[in-house]
C-alpha cells in the first residue's frame, strides 16, 4: 500500500533530520584547547547584545544599544583590546522576559558568544539571572536598572548602570528634603517592580532625611483619569509632589494637579520626560510647570556642555538616527566598564578571569552624574543623579550631586 | 491496519527519533523552543477542547495557565513536595476556579461569554501582578528546579523528557475524551445547545465539566512550564497572549487534534523566522491572522482534509469498478 | 468627565453590534489610527481642525468600509454561522488592531506620547470641588447630540431600520431586499467615522501613542454598563463606570483602578446581561 511507503519514507526523512543535530556536537572544525570559553579565538571577542529594539518599549533600547555598539566600535578601530576585535550580534527582547532569557539561550548555545551584554527593562532582565549564574556566564545588563538582580549581588550579573530604581526614588526625596525644603512629600509611582523599588528607597530615605511621605499611591501604565490619585493627593496637603511614572501617565498628573489647584513643587524622574517638547503639550499648560524639576542620572542636560561629546560621536557613528532619545548615552558606561575589564583581565581572559576584573571596576564614564563602582559584593554600578529645573523652555542645571544610600535595609 | 491509524503512528515514531536526535545533540536553545512548544500544544489543546469541541466561547484559558504555573512553582519552592504532585494541585486548583465561574457563565449566550471570559482573564493578570504575598507580583517570581525520581532538572535538556513525555500523556488522553461519552456530548451540544437538550444531554453538567477539563489543561500546561523555565511574571500573561493561543488553535484547525498541534507548530516558530523583521512582525502577524481568517475557514488542518476528501472522491469516480471505498 | 470619553468611543461599538452582532476588538485601535492620521493633517499640512475633522472621518470611513468589505464580507461568506463566525470575527477584528498598530509603529513619530492641540479651550472651570473644563463639556455635549442622532437614525430612518432588521434576521431581510451586504459596509463605515470623531476629541485628555487603543475595555464596559445594543444608554454607562473608576481609586486604593472595568463587565454580565437599558436578551433559534 502506498500509505506504507510513505510512512516509510517519512520516518527515514526524520530520522536524517535527528541526527543532523547530534553531527553538530561533533563538529571537528571547533579547535579543541585553546581557549576554555567560547566566543574567543586569537583576533575577536563575541559579545551577544540585546535590547527592546521594536514595540512600545524601543525608546528605553535602541540608541542606548547602538550607543554601546558605536563604543565597541571606536575601540575596534584604535585596533581591539589585546589584538582581538569585538564582534557583536544584536537581537531585540522587546523587554519580555521570556523572550529575553530565549535570547541569552540562543547567544550561548548556538552563537557561542563570550559575554551577554544587555537588557533595559528591569523585569525582563531579573528572569536572566537563574540561567546565567547556573551556566556561569557573564552578563553586563544595558541601562536596565535590574534591581532584584543586583541587589543582593551574585557572581554573574552586573547592573545598574544608570542606576537603581532605589537610587531614582532615594535621591528624589533627597533633593526634595535638603534642594525644596519640602517636608511633607507626596509620592504617586507605577504598580510595577519599578514603583516597588523606588518607593522603598524613598520611603527610607524619608525617614533618614526626617521628611514625611504623607501620601503615596501606585496606578497602573495605562491609566487614563488621574483624578482619584491627585485628589487624595491634594487632601493630604504636601509641600512637594514625586512623580515617578512614565511620559503619559506623567503629563496628565502634572496637567491634573494644576487644575486642581495645587501650586507645590513637582520632580519626575526622567522616564517622565524623554521629549520635553512633547511633555509641554501633552501637559498643555506651561503655567503647571511653573516650579517643575526631574532628575536625570546623567552629568548634565542633554544637550549641555558636557554632553556634547558623547552625542557629537553618536551622530557620527549613525547620521541616519535623528533626535536620540536622551536615554542614548545611558548605553555607554555597561560598553566602557565591559572594555576596562577586558583589558584588566590580561591577553588571554576566560569568563572567570573578565568577572573577577568586572569585580574590582572603579572609573568615571564622562556621561554620568556619579562614577561607576562595582565591587566583590556590589553589582549595581551607578547610585547619583542630578536634578534640573524646568519651565516648558528652558532647562537649568540645579547644583549638586545626589547619591543614594539604601540598598536594602528596612 | 487503516490508513488512518498508520500515519498517526507514522507521525509517533518521527516524532520519538526526531525527540531522541534533538536529546542527544541539539544545542539548548533548540530544547528551550522545543519545551516552549510542547508546553503552549498542552495550552493550545486545552483551549480546544472547549471552543473547539464543547462549542463554548471563553478566554479565561491564560488564567488558569497562570495559577498552575504560580501554584506549582509555589508549592517546588517552599515545600519538599513531588513535582508530579505538585503539578496535580496546580491542575486541579485551575479546575476548581474554572467550575466556579462556569456556574454563572454558563448561562450567558456566546458573544457576553466571551466579554465576561475575557474580562476574567485580565482580571486575573491583575491579581498576579497585586497578590504579593502569592505571586510576588510585578517583581516576578524565581522558580527553583524541578525534582523527579531524584533528579534535579537544571536545564532544557534534563526537562526535555519529561516535558515529551507528559504531553504526550496529554495527547492520549484527548484521543480517549474524543471518543468518549463525554466527548460525544460536548459535540452534540456544539452543533445545537437546543438538540442536545431535547435528546437528553445534560447541557449544563456537561458545559461546567467542558470548562473544568479545559482548566486542567491550562493548569497542566503551567505546570509544564515550571520545569524549564526560571523566572514568571504577570506581563507575560496578558492580553498578547491569548491571542497567541485562540490563533493557534483558529488556524490550526479548531476541533481537530492535528490541526490544533499544527497551529501550535507554525505560530509558535513563527517568530524565530520573523527575527529579522523585527519592526514589522506586529503588522505581519495582524495579516495572517486576517488572511488566515478569510482563506483557511476551518484551519490549516481543514485546507488538508479538503484536499484528502476530494482526492478520494477522485480516486473513486476514476475508477468506479473498484467498488470498495477508497482508504 | 471622562465617563463621556467612555460613551463616545463605545457608540461606534455600539452600533456595529447592534447591527452585524460583531464585537470588534479593534475599535480602539481605529480611535488611535484616526488621532494619528488627524495629526498628519493638522501639522504636515496646516489645516485648520474645521477641515480636519471632517477629512479624518472621512477617511476612515473608507477604512472602516473597506474592512467590512475586503474582510469581513468573505469571512461571512465562508463560515458557518453561529460559533465559527463570531470566533472568526474576533480574530478577524483582532488582526485588524494588530494591523493599524504595525502599521503605525512603523513611523518614528509614534515613538513618543503626543497630542493633539485642544478644540476647545481647557482651562479649568470650578463648579464647587468639580473641576470641569470647556473641552470636557464639549465632549459630553457632543456625545450627547450623537447619541440623539443616532437613535433618531435607528428609530426613524429608512436605512435605520433596515439595518436594525438585517441585525435581527439577515435572512428574512434579504428575502425582503434589503441589500444586506451594503448595510453593513455603511455600519463599520459610520462606526469607523464615529471613532475618528471620538479620537480627535479626546485626544488631549488620552494623549496619543500606539497604544492608546486600550482604553477599548473602558468603552466595553460603558456599552455593557447601558446595555450593548442601546444607542442612549452608552452615555449613562460611560458616566457611571467614570464615577465607579473615581469612587475606588478614592476608597479602595489607586492600584484597584486598573482592574475596575473588568469586574464591572463581569458582575454586570452575570446579574444583568442586558446592562441597564438593553431589551430582554432575544434567544436565538440555533
Amino acid at each position: 500500500m502506498t500509505t506504507i511507503r510513505h510512512t516509510i519514507r517519512a520516518v527515514a526523512i526524520a530520522t536524517v533530520i535527528a541526527l543532523a543535530p547530534a553531527a553538530q556536537a561533533f563538529d571537528p572544525s571547533s579547535p579543541a584547547g585553546k581557549y576554555k570559553d567560547p566566543g574567543i579565538t586569537d583576533t575577536e571577542i563575541v559579545i551577544g547584545l540585546h535590547a527592546p529594539l521594536s514595540g512600545r518599549l524601543k525608546a528605553f533600547g535602541y540608541d542606548v544599544l547602538y550607543a554601546a555598539k558605536m563604543w565597541y566600535d571606536m575601540i575596534n578601530k584604535r585596533g581591539g583590546i589585546w589584538g582581538r576585535k569585538i564582534r557583536v550580534i544584536i537581537a531585540d527582547d522587546k523587554c519580555s522576559p521570556t523572550e529575553l532569557v530565549g535570547i541569552h539561550k540562543k547567544f550561548v548555545t548556538v552563537d557561542k558568544v563570550f559575554l551577554l551584554h544587555g537588557g533595559s527593562c528591569t523585569h525582563s532582565t531579573v528572569a536572566a539571572q537563574e540561567y546565567v549564574t547556573r551556566n556561569k556566564i557573564p552578563y553586563v545588563m544595558l541601562n536596565a536598572s535590574g534591581d532584584a538582580a543586583v541587589i543582593p549581588p551574585t557572581r554573574y550579573v552586573f547592573g545598574a548602570f544608570g542606576g537603581t530604581q532605589r537610587t531614582l526614588g532615594g535621591t528624589i526625596v533627597d533633593f526634595a528634603a535638603r534642594a525644596l525644603k519640602a517636608k511633607r512629600i507626596a509620592y504617586i509611582s507605577h504598580d510595577d517592580e519599578y514603583g516597588a523599588a523606588n518607593t522603598a528607597a524613598a520611603r527610607f530615605t524619608a525617614k533618614k532625611s526626617g521628611v514625611e511621605l504623607i501620601a503615596v499611591e501606585q496606578v497602573s501604565r495605562r491609566i487614563v483619569d488621574v483624578t482619584a490619585p491627585v485628589l487624595k493627593i491634594r487632601a493630604a496637603k504636601p509641600d512637594a509632589i514625586v512623580i515617578t511614572t512614565y511620559t503619559g501617565p506623567a503629563a496628565l498628573i502634572t496637567k491634573k494637579i494644576y487644575e486642581l489647584g495645587l501650586r507645590v513643587p513637582i520632580i519626575a524622574a526622567v522616564q517622565a520626560i524623554p521629549n520635553p517638547p512633547s511633555f509641554v503639550k501633552n501637559v498643555g499648560n506651561m503655567k503647571a510647570l511653573a516650579n517643575f524639576y526631574y532628575g536625570s542620572p546623567l552629568n548634565d542636560l542633554t544637550r549641555g556642555p558636557k554632553q556634547k561629546w558623547v552625542q557629537d560621536m553618536y551622530k557620527k557613528a549613525y547620521p541616519k538616527h535623528n533626535r536620540p532619545t536622551p536615554f542614548m548615552a545611558y548605553g555607554v558606561p555597561s560598553a566602557q566598564a565591559i572594555v576596562y575589564a577586558l583589558m584588566m583581565a590580561g591577553p588571554n581572559p576566560t569568563r572567570e578571569s573578565f568577572v573577577d576584573a568586572m569585580s574590582h571596576l572603579k572609573f568615571n564614564t564622562g556621561v554620568l552624574a556619579g562614577p561607576i563602582e562595582l565591587g566583590e559584593n556590589k553589582r549595581d554600578g551607578h547610585n547619583a543623579s542630578i536634578f534640573i529645573k524646568f519651565d516648558g523652555k528652558k532647562h537649568s542645571r540645579m547644583s549638586g550631586v545626589y547619591f543614594n544610600k539604601f540598598v536594602g535595609q528596612k | 491496519m487503516s490508513a488512518a491509524s498508520l500515519r498517526y503512528l507514522g507521525a509517533a515514531a518521527m516524532t520519538l527519533i526526531v525527540s531522541v536526535g534533538m536529546y542527544a545533540g541539539a544545542p539548548i536553545y533548540v530544547l528551550y523552543i522545543a519545551n516552549l512548544i510542547l508546553t503552549y500544544t498542552v495550552l493550545a489543546i486545552g483551549l480546544d477542547v472547549l471552543l473547539g469541541r464543547a462549542g463554548q466561547f471563553a478566554f479565561a484559558h491564560i488564567a488558569f495557565y497562570g495559577i498552575g504555573i504560580y501554584t506549582t512553582a509555589q508549592i517546588t519552592n517552599h515545600t519538599g513536595i513531588p513535582f508530579f504532585v505538585a503539578i496535580i494541585a496546580g491542575a486541579a486548583l485551575a479546575s476548581a476556579v474554572s467550575v466556579l465561574i462556569a456556574i454563572p457563565a454558563t448561562r450567558l449566550r456566546s458573544v457576553y461569554l466571551a466579554l465576561a471570559t475575557f474580562a476574567f482573564a485580565e482580571a486575573a493578570q491583575w491579581v498576579f501582578n497585586n497578590w504579593d504575598a502569592a505571586t510576588s507580583g510585578p517583581n516576578g517570581l524565581r522558580i527553583t528546579s524541578a525534582h523527579m525520581f531524584g533528579y534535579v532538572l537544571e536545564n532544557d535538556r534534563d526537562a526535555f523528557p519529561a516535558v515529551l513525555i507528559l504531553t504526550g500523556l496529554v495527547v492520549i488522553a484527548t484521543v480517549l475524551l474524543t471518543h468518549s461519552s463525554l466527548g460525544r456530548n460536548m459535540r452534540a451540544i456544539r452543533d445545537s445547545e437546543h438538540v442536545a437538550l431535547a435528546s437528553g444531554v445534560r447541557v449544563q453538567r456537561v458545559k461546567i465539566a467542558a470548562f473544568a477539563i479545559s482548566a486542567a489543561y491550562a493548569g497542566i500546561a503551567g505546570g509544564l512550564f515550571t520545569l524549564f523555565q526560571s523566572f514568571v511574571h504577570p506581563d507575560s500573561l496578558g492580553f498578547d497572549l491569548i491571542v497567541l493561543v485562540l490563533t493557534m488553535v483558529v488556524i490550526g484547525g479548531l476541533g481537530t487534534l492535528p490541526g490544533v498541534i499544527l497551529g501550535v507548530l507554525l505560530l509558535g516558530l513563527m517568530p524565530e523566522v520573523l527575527r529579522n523583521l523585527r519592526e514589522w512582525q506586529e503588522l505581519i502577524y495582524g495579516l495572517i491572522l486576517i488572511l488566515a481568517v478569510i482563506f483557511m475557514p476551518r484551519g490549516i488542518w481543514g485546507l488538508v482534509t479538503d484536499r484528502r476528501k476530494s482526492r478520494q472522491v477522485r480516486d473513486v469516480v476514476a475508477s468506479p469498478s473498484s467498488g470498495k471505498d477508497a482508504t | 468627565m471622562t465617563g463621556s470619553i467612555y460613551a463616545l468611543i463605545a457608540l461606534s461599538l455600539v452600533i456595529v453590534f447592534k447591527s452585524t452582532e460583531v464585537i470588534n476588538f479593534g475599535g480602539g485601535e481605529i480611535v488611535m489610527i484616526s488621532a494619528y492620521i488627524a495629526m498628519f493633517f493638522l501639522i504636515l499640512f496646516g489645516l485648520p481642525y474645521l477641515v480636519v475633522v471632517p477629512v479624518t472621518a472621512l477617511v476612515v470611513f473608507v477604512i472602516g468600509a473597506s474592512f467590512d468589505r475586503v474582510v469581513l464580507d468573505r469571512v461571512l461568506g465562508r463560515h458557518r454561522p453561529g460559533q465559527d463566525i463570531m470566533v472568526a470575527m474576533v480574530i478577524a477584528t483582532v488582526g485588524l488592531s494588530y494591523v493599524l498598530k504595525g502599521t503605525v509603529r512603523l513611523f518614528s513619530v509614534s515613538d513618543d506620547v503626543r497630542t493633539l492641540p485642544p478644540i476647545f479651550s481647557t482651562d479649568p472651570i470650578f463648579i464647587g470641588d468639580i473641576v470641569l473644563s470647556q473641552q470636557d463639556i464639549a465632549i459630553f455635549l457632543i456625545s450627547i447630540m450623537v447619541m440623539m442622532l443616532l437613535f433618531g437614525f435607528f428609530t426613524f430612518t429608512r436605512i435605520g431600520k433596515a439595518l436594525r432588521a438585517t441585525s435581527e434576521n439577515p435572512r428574512a431581510a434579504m428575502l425582503v431586499g434589503i441589500p444586506v451586504r451594503r448595510m453593513r459596509t455603511l455600519v463599520w463605515g459610520i462606526a469607523a467615522a464615529l471613532a475618528a470623531v471620538a479620537g480627535v476629541l479626546v485626544s488631549p485628555k488620552l494623549l496619543v501613542s500606539p497604544d492608546m487603543g486600550g482604553i477599548i475595555i473602558l468603552a466595553f464596559a460603558a456599552a455593557i454598563i447601558g446595555g450593548f445594543t442601546n444607542v442612549l444608554g452608552v452615555i449613562v454607562g460611560g458616566v457611571v463606570i467614570g464615577v465607579i473608576e473615581n469612587l475606588v481609586g478614592l476608597f479602595i486604593s489607586s492600584k484597584a483602578i486598573a482592574i475596575t472595568p473588568f469586574i464591572v463587565i463581569i458582575l454586570v454580565l452575570i446579574a444583568r446581561p442586558q446592562g441597564l437599558f438593553g431589551g430582554a436578551v432575544p434567544i436565538k433559534k440555533v
